[in-house]
This record gives C-alpha cells, sequence and structure tokens, in this order.
C-alpha cells in the first residue's frame, strides 16, 4: 500500500424523500489499500459506495479521483467510471451476453478496442477466475458463484485503477461465497485498491487494511481490522459486531 | 348453389381477389412501418426525462387508444382536406396513414414495457463500467427489450392485418372492400366471405408463425429460466 491517495469523500450528504441516509462522509483511500466497509442493513453503506462513481448522485460533498474532482459538469464522468469499476450484489451480467461478450463490449464500446485484441483479453480475465471454460456461456446458464465471478472478470479486464464491491456475496448461497472471495482475495494480494462493502467479516478481518464501521449514515469509527475486531472502541461498533460474529463459523479472532 | 359453383365464382374473380390482397399487405407493411417507427419516438419521448415531451406522448397515446379507430380513419380523410389542401389525402394515404398513427401509440406502449421490463441493474452495469447512456441503451437495454416484445408485438401485427378492412369504408380496394363488392353482385355471401377470411387467416397465420420463429432464433440461452 502506497501512501498516494486514490479517490476521497468529502463531507457526502444523500436523502431520498426526506429521509436523510448519508450524513456528511469523509473518507480517504490510498493506492492499493482495501477498505471494507461493515454496519447494519440501512447504514448507508451501499449509498455511499455509489455516490463514489455518482451512480448515484450525492447532494452535497464531494468525491476527488487521484485527487481531481468528479462533480462538475466539465468532467467526462464516463471515462472516470470506466478506471474505478463497480461489481455488483446482483452481479448484473448482461443478460443478452455471454461470459466473453460481458467482458468484450466495455472493452470495444468504451475502451476502443478492436475485436481481436477484446477476446484475446477476456479469454485472459476469464482465466484469471477460472472461468476460461465458460466463455461461451450465457449468464443464465451460469451458478451465482460463476456469475459474480464473470462480473468480477469484466471488471478486472478494464484494468481499472480501483474496484468497488457492493456486498458481491450477499446474493450466493454460502457454499458458493468462498469462490468469489477467493477471487477477490487474489486481486487484492496482487496489489488492486479495492473498497468492499461487506457482511463477510472473516473476509475483512483477513484482506482489509482498514475497515470502517458505518451507522445510521455516518462513520462511526475506522481503522486496523485486528483493532476494530478485537477492541472495537465505539458501543454501536461493539453491539453489531457482537451481533454479527455471533453466527458466524470459523475461528475467533487473531 | 353448391360448392362448385362458389368455387366457380372464385376462380372466375380470383384475380380481382390477389389484387385486393395484395392492396392489404400494402396497407398493412406501411401501416406497421409507420406504426413501428413512431412507436420507437414515441416511446422514448415517454421516458424522456424532460417532462413537457413525455406529456406530449402521453396525450396523444391516450386519445389514439381512447377513440375508435374508425372515427380516426374518417378524421383523416374527410376531416384532414377540411384543415388544409395540402392534407388532402386520396383513400389509399389516407388508410395508410391512419393505421400507421394507431399502431403508433400501441407499438409506443410495447416498446415502453419492453425498456421498462429490462432489470434496472443492466443499465447501472453498463454505466458503471463506463458506458455512455446511449451506449447502453443500444448495445444492452434495446437487444433485450426488443426480445421480450416479440409476443406482444405479434399481437400488435395481427390486430392491424385485421383492421386493415376498415379502411374499406373510404373505398381503399381491399379485400373487405372487394369481398363486399362481390357479395353484392352475386349474391353469394357464405363462399365470398369465406374465401376473403380464408385469405386473412392465411396472412395472420403466417405472421405469428414467423414471428415465433424469431422469438425462437434470438431466444437467450438461460434467460428467464432462473428461479
Amino acid at each position: 500500500m502506497s501512501q498516494e491517495e486514490m479517490i476521497r469523500a468529502v463531507n457526502i450528504h444523500k436523502s431520498f424523500k426526506g429521509h436523510e441516509v448519508l450524513k456528511g462522509i469523509d473518507l480517504s483511500i490510498s493506492k492499493q489499500e482495501v477498505v471494507c466497509i461493515i454496519g447494519p442493513s440501512g447504514s448507508g453503506k451501499s449509498t455511499f459506495l455509489r455516490c463514489l462513481n455518482r451512480i448515484t448522485e450525492p447532494d452535497e460533498g464531494e468525491v476527488l479521483f487521484e485527487g481531481k474532482s468528479i462533480m462538475g459538469p466539465e468532467v467526462d464522468i464516463d471515462e472516470v467510471r470506466s478506471h474505478m469499476v463497480m461489481v455488483f450484489q446482483s452481479y448484473n451480467l448482461f443478460l443478452h451476453l455471454t461470459a466473453k461478450k460481458n467482458i468484450m463490449l466495455a472493452l470495444e464500446q468504451v475502451r476502443g478496442m478492436e475485436k481481436d485484441e477484446a477476446d484475446a483479453r477476456a479469454l485472459d480475465a476469464l482465466r484469471r477466475v477460472g472461468l476460461d471454460g465458460k466463455a461461451d456461456a450465457y449468464p443464465g446458464q451460469l451458478s451465482g458463484g460463476q456469475q459474480q465471478r464473470v462480473a468480477i472478470a469484466r471488471a478486472i479486464a478494464m484494468e481499472p485503477k480501483m474496484v468497488m464491491f457492493d456486498e458481491p456475496t450477499s446474493a450466493l448461497d454460502p457454499e458458493l461465497t468462498y469462490e468469489v472471495l477467493d477471487v477477490m482475495k487474489k486481486l487484492a494480494y496482487g496489489g488492486m485498491t479495492m473498497v468492499v462493502v461487506t457482511h463477510e467479516m472473516a473476509f475483512a478481518r483477513d484482506v482489509a487494511d482498514r475497515v470502517v464501521f458505518m451507522d445510521q449514515g455516518v462513520i462511526v469509527e475506522e481503522g486496523d481490522p485486528n483493532i476494530i475486531f478485537t477492541n472495537p472502541q465505539n458501543e454501536r461498533t461493539r453491539q453489531f459486531l457482537k451481533r454479527v460474529l455471533q453466527d458466524e463459523p470459523g475461528p475467533p479472532p487473531a | 348453389m353448391t360448392m362448385a359453383d362458389g368455387w366457380q365464382i372464385i376462380q372466375g374473380n380470383l384475380d380481382a381477389f390477389l389484387a385486393a390482397a395484395g392492396v392489404t399487405v400494402q396497407v398493412a407493411v406501411f401501416g406497421l412501418a409507420i406504426g413501428f417507427a413512431g412507436g420507437v419516438l414515441l416511446a422514448l419521448s415517454r421516458i424522456s426525462s424532460f417532462k413537457p415531451l413525455s406529456w406530449l406522448a402521453t396525450i396523444y397515446i391516450e386519445i389514439i387508444r381512447g377513440t375508435p379507430l374508425l372515427i380516426q380513419i374518417f378524421f383523416i380523410y374527410f376531416g384532414f382536406g377540411a384543415i388544409s389542401p395540402l392534407l388532402n389525402f386520396n383513400a389509399l394515404t389516407a388508410g395508410i396513414l391512419a393505421l400507421g398513427l394507431n399502431s403508433a401509440a400501441y407499438q409506443a406502449e410495447i416498446i415502453r414495457g419492453g425498456i421498462e421490463s429490462v432489470p434496472k441493474g443492466q443499465m447501472e452495469a453498463a454505466r458503471s463500467i463506463g458506458m455512455t447512456r446511449m451506449q447502453a441503451m443500444r448495445h444492452v437495454i434495446l437487444p433485450q427489450s426488443f426480445r421480450l416484445m416479440i409476443p406482444a408485438m405479434t399481437n400488435e401485427m395481427v390486430t392491424l392485418i385485421k383492421d386493415t378492412s376498415l379502411v374499406s369504408t373510404i373505398t381503399v380496394v381491399e379485400l373487405t372492400f372487394v369481398g363486399k363488392q362481390l357479395t353484392s353482385r352475386y349474391l353469394e355471401a357464405v363462399p365470398i366471405l369465406g374465401f376473403v377470411a380464408l385469405i386473412y387467416l392465411v396472412m395472420t397465420f403466417a405472421t405469428s408463425r414467423a414471428m415465433r420463429y424469431l422469438e425462437h432464433k434470438y431466444r437467450i440461452p438461460g434467460y428467464g429460466e432462473e428461479e
């Protein structure tokens, strides 16, 4: 992890129908850092993630990507998004395209790649997630875990500077989550900058450089996962971890 | 009157029937084409974030769907000429235009329904990987929605083919017009109108089979088969 900053969110506010979901979030993420955002449902963590690439437009505040604001009308937000791609809870693979074509589409349309080059790049990305054998399968023919791995392949084929994960394993059967988490681990160890909204506490503990705990639209506590998980400073963090770690199998925190 | 007599009337007027069927096909094809072009424009207008455009499209669609097609045909044939001499169409043009403008409203709703039934996450995924709205529409949303639209479009096409018979009322010499003419000449309604009905049936059946083939051909493996 370097000290150089990748992205910084400043005072992000967002309301839906009069209900304030984000009440001023500040967060800075360094290059090659892996940040896991945890917290109860409805805490605003997914909304915050979606504000980072303005798929959800914040009401107030600013996002700086590599030091440059991405908020103004002069910003080519499509170009920015292609460098900080997102992986969704429900995979959102393009349903009418094969796994390989799913990856090729943005390479051709956004990166302007020739077909042959995009094809080779797509196959390479599929190989990295262990699915080169499924290149010609349609999303409907793949399991949830496989679909999510294709979605990750689609993201990394863009050679982004950062990948954002929005509860990537929440829609999966428990026995399929590990294959997705495995791919994410490899990506993290390879030096990718990652922001992960997750309920997978073991993943956060093992892989994250920093854990951010959100509740009721604010960041309650953040820090080193070893400290957050063993000795949280805030009562709300303690309560939340107590609740979720109860039903979590596996070894207790080291 | 025997079967043979009836068959003789049909055989003796086969040229007239075929010519009339040609006109029916012409009205149907041009009507559907105008309807599709208009339908795409109306559908995109309706889902546009520019409110006045969306309202105009909605008003147009509601008026067309809420009034009888026969009145619309009369309105364009008899009424438009009174508004401006430039709009004084011959019967065939007026008939095609009326059916096309009518079908546009129905096709617009089918197209809008198709676009809106593509899961929201598809647009989000496309936008969040850097595609523009246009690119996402063209490469992700529309290809999926056209497939979803096929069954409803088949209905609309079959309906329009049958509705072409209404333009006989403004003297377009198509199948129904010729059927009525020959019936009053020979006073043999059953064989003549039966044959006319059979020709319509062939057209509608061929259309729905062709669309079924398209639906099958462009079926997405695994699509809609998830639990």
